[in-house]
């Protein structure tokens, strides 16, 4: 059995200083790693992502991460993703890691992903250059997830988790305005996830959604944004059911 | 909060109506959002919609003093109208059990 915490959508700032870690210091009891699903700061800026470092640094349990759109506003990812690095989480994007736990190997796709939205209703890569480069954005999101979870099917993976901030499918988007979906997920997201594979697959960024979701290939997914879940994180133990 | 908020606040944003023209309420609670994303906050989870007139503010927020900013900008913003206000702190316990998968 493999036990995934997870939350997103945290959104610190310095009057959330340590805030999580009284419930992050228990995770070791309940959890094998912790994921974080983007919007972890609220502009993105150095100052914000260092609340975020204090919150994590010396956890017992891994923390492997994902960026959201919040993280990326002060327009230095490549900083937050270094202060996160600097503080012990493996931060993802379009890329893979694989944790090693007592209930075997879990291996965690992520990326921030982006919109365009769902089958039916979606942003087509047609038309004005700013159009087409939205949705080729998120196709490069969606094909690098498919790669990487492609590629942790041969590393002897016991399970494997698509982490992403954007939502892959409509289902955990339900409260939130049907108008805004396309702003806040893609299928694309979710077709790279069945025609590769996984187990689970977690996001945030729908403070209005709900929780549980499916792709239409059947795996489960979970909308962790913490206004959704109201905890400091959710635990789901695969291989039990 | 949920009385009509004084005119003593800073001046609302965005260009003030023309003379004999009905003031558009849309358009403020527009100009609220925007402040609510621009702003210190970077606040893009707090819903604003008119009800029946007045202006429900529903949503969930990180922290006290945020929820405590988000009303501040509200009465700046919304100046003269009815602001219902059903604002959440995020909660920071862990969870009391897992979901089996």
């Amino acid at each position: 059995m493999i036990r995934v915490a997870a939350v997103g959508d945290i959104h610190m700032g310095p009057d959330s200083e340590g805030l999580l870690r009284p419930a992050f210091e228990t995770l070791p009891d309940c959890a094998d790693l912790l994921l974080l699903a983007g919007d972890l700061t609220r502009h993105g800026t150095p100052q914000e992502a260092r609340v975020v470092a204090r919150e994590v640094r010396g956890l017992p349990v891994p923390v492997v991460a994902v960026l959201g759109n919040h993280d990326h506003h002060d327009e230095q990812p490549e900083k937050v993703t270094e202060i996160l690095r600097e503080a012990g989480a493996t931060v993802l994007e379009g890329e893979g890691t694989v944790v090693e736990c007592a209930g075997g190997r879990v291996g965690v796709a992520g990326t921030k992903g982006f919109g365009g939205g769902f089958v039916g209703r979606s942003a087509g890569e047609f038309g004005e250059p700013v159009m087409k480069e939205f949705v080729r954005t998120t196709r490069r999101s969606a094909d690098s997830l498919h790669a990487a979870l492609k590629k942790l099917d041969e590393e002897d993976c016991t399970a494997r988790v698509a982490l992403t901030h954007f939502s892959p499918v409509a289902d955990t988007l339900a409260g939130e305005p049907p108008e805004i979906h396309p702003f806040l997920g893609s299928y694309l997201l979710a077709e790279a996830i069945d025609t590769a594979g996984a187990d689970l697959a977690v996001h945030g960024h729908a403070h209005l959604g709900t929780e549980h979701g499916m792709t239409a290939g059947g795996v489960r997914v979970r909308n962790v944004a913490q206004p959704v879940i109201r905890r400091a994180f959710n635990v789901y133990r695969l291989g039990t059911a | 909060m949920s009385d009509p908020v004084g005119h003593q606040g800073p001046a609302a944003s965005g260009p003030a109506p023309a003379a004999g023209m009905p003031e558009n309420v849309e358009y403020r609670v527009a100009h609220l959002q925007d402040r609510l994303a621009a702003e210190e906050l970077g606040e893009l989870g707090v819903r604003a919609e008119v009800r029946a007139g007045a202006i429900a503010l529903t949503g969930t927020v990180p922290s006290a003093q945020c929820r405590e900013t988000v009303l501040r900008l509200a009465r700046e913003e919304l100046a003269g109208l009815t602001v219902h206000a059903d604002l959440v702190v995020a909660q920071t316990a862990r969870p009391d059990h897992a979901e089996e998968l």
